[in-house]
């Protein structure tokens, strides 16, 4: 009995981490595409300065915080992959959806305080210690974006 | 340069492999890997440990295990050890210097330690009740030492333990390695275990002329601990065989060996001939 208890459980774990992450992961690919299309119109630039002939009348610091955790079956594909080596990929599409969300969440903060556009754009990625006493594992990273949102009265 | 608004492009971060077919292919590799890792590790550190003479590993481990005069408190170990000895008599090449010990220790148990050392705990002189149940305990533990499978399992484990913690130190994947161990642990163990019965069993009947008693000891465990024969996976992974199926291959054993099954038992502990 106690064989099938110590065989079920982890495969349990497996099974609920793939089929909520899946199900999480698609649902949010769906929205970001929707949203990304409704703000393609502010564009969002890693230059320092705006280009000079852009008038601008007002600029503010805009950021998007994004935090995410990886779920079992990822951690589980993960961790079997840094014994062999290669690429990640079951992180791949996590870091790409936290990423894009991020930079979403700022261009909507620029977009609600009617600014056109932000410069100087950069991403910042950083490790969230996990729980565990050590503080080793992955208990999830944040990604920031953050850049100089402008307002542009005309572009000559 | 005209500006247009546009969608960033997708799936250039991502790499389309579906995680349930990534899944299938790592397992499946780490799996066979495992497997033929350890299996190679636990059959060299095998084989290297069973070329051990005797005399090194008495050199080696006897004095490990010596309580030092007068501290063997149960009045049995004395006869007990005197069964040992006249047991392994019947055992022409037995190379160790054979001593026993009993434990204080309720559950009926018997092992065999590296350097010709016997313990049986006290629950199991508690039990028996014959010496000829004894004797069969006693010649399975000798059939241990003649298969060197004390050495064996200390130095497998050793390897194995050594393999699994540097593959689980590289990284999750813990239930897999564990599961590995626990199956080729239990199989070499299931083996060497018939092995053991079936040398017990002849020492038995060299040192009484029949095996009546031998199975004793299984029929009174099978009784206190009842398992039904619908639990495989359970009974694949003891590391003893069911005792029942111990029970029917002595009883095979016996019957081709031309063994007698039926005989006198003596009393344990006996005083001679009564």
């Amino acid at each position: 009995m106690g064989a099938w208890i110590e065989l079920a459980l982890p495969l349990a774990l497996l099974a609920l981490g793939y089929f909520t992450g899946t199900g999480i992961e698609r649902s949010h690919y769906r929205s970001l595409r929707v949203r990304e299309s409704r703000s393609r119109r502010v564009p969002v630039i890693n230059f320092r300065r705006p280009p000079d002939h852009w008038d601008v009348r007002d600029a503010t610091l805009v950021t998007g915080n994004v935090v995410v955790s990886i779920d079992h079956f990822k951690r589980f594909l993960a961790g079997l992959r840094s014994l062999v080596g290669g690429r990640v990929k079951s992180y791949e599409s996590l870091l790409d959806r936290a990423r894009r969300e991020a930079l979403l969440r700022m261009k909507e903060e620029a977009f609600e305080g009617g600014y056109h556009a932000v410069v100087n754009v950069r991403l910042e990625t950083s490790r969230l210690a996990s729980a565990r006493r050590d503080g080793r594992g992955t208990a999830g990273v944040e990604i920031l974006a953050f850049g100089t949102a402008v307002k542009v009265a005309r572009t000559s | 340069m005209r500006w247009e608004p546009r969608t960033p492009p997708e799936g250039i971060n991502v790499t389309p492999t579906h995680p349930l077919a990534e899944f299938a292919t790592l397992v499946a590799g780490v799996a066979a890997v495992t497997v033929v890792v350890v299996a190679l590790a636990a059959w060299g550190a095998e084989a290297l440990v069973a070329r051990l003479p005797a005399g090194v590993e008495s050199a080696l481990f006897g004095r490990l295990w010596d309580p030092g005069p007068g501290t063997d408190a149960d009045p049995r170990a004395q006869p007990a050890g005197a069964l040992l000895r006249r047991l392994a008599r019947h055992w022409a090449e037995n190379p160790y210097d054979l001593r026993l010990r009993v434990m204080e220790e309720p559950e009926p148990n018997a092992f065999a330690l590296p350097g010709g050392m016997v313990v049986v705990t006290s629950g199991l002189l508690d039990q028996v009740a014959s010496e000829n149940e004894l004797a069969f305990v006693l010649g399975h533990e000798l059939g241990h030492f003649r298969h060197r499978d004390h050495l064996r399992g200390l130095g497998r484990q050793l390897v194995v333990g050594l393999v699994l913690a540097a593959a689980a130190g590289g990284g999750g994947a813990e239930a897999l390695p564990a599961l590995a161990s626990a199956v080729t642990e239990s199989g070499f163990a299931r083996a060497q275990e018939r092995e053991a019965d079936a040398f017990g069993l002849g020492l038995v009947q060299a040192e009484y002329g029949h095996v009546e008693g031998a199975d004793h000891f299984f029929q009174r465990l099978e009784k206190r601990h009842p398992e039904g024969p619908g639990d495989p996976v359970g009974a694949y992974l003891s590391t003893h065989p069911l005792t029942h199926e111990r029970v029917a291959a002595l009883r095979t054993r016996a019957s081709r060996a031309g063994f007698a099954e039926r005989g006198p038992l003596r009393p344990f502990p006996g005083d001679a001939g009564s």
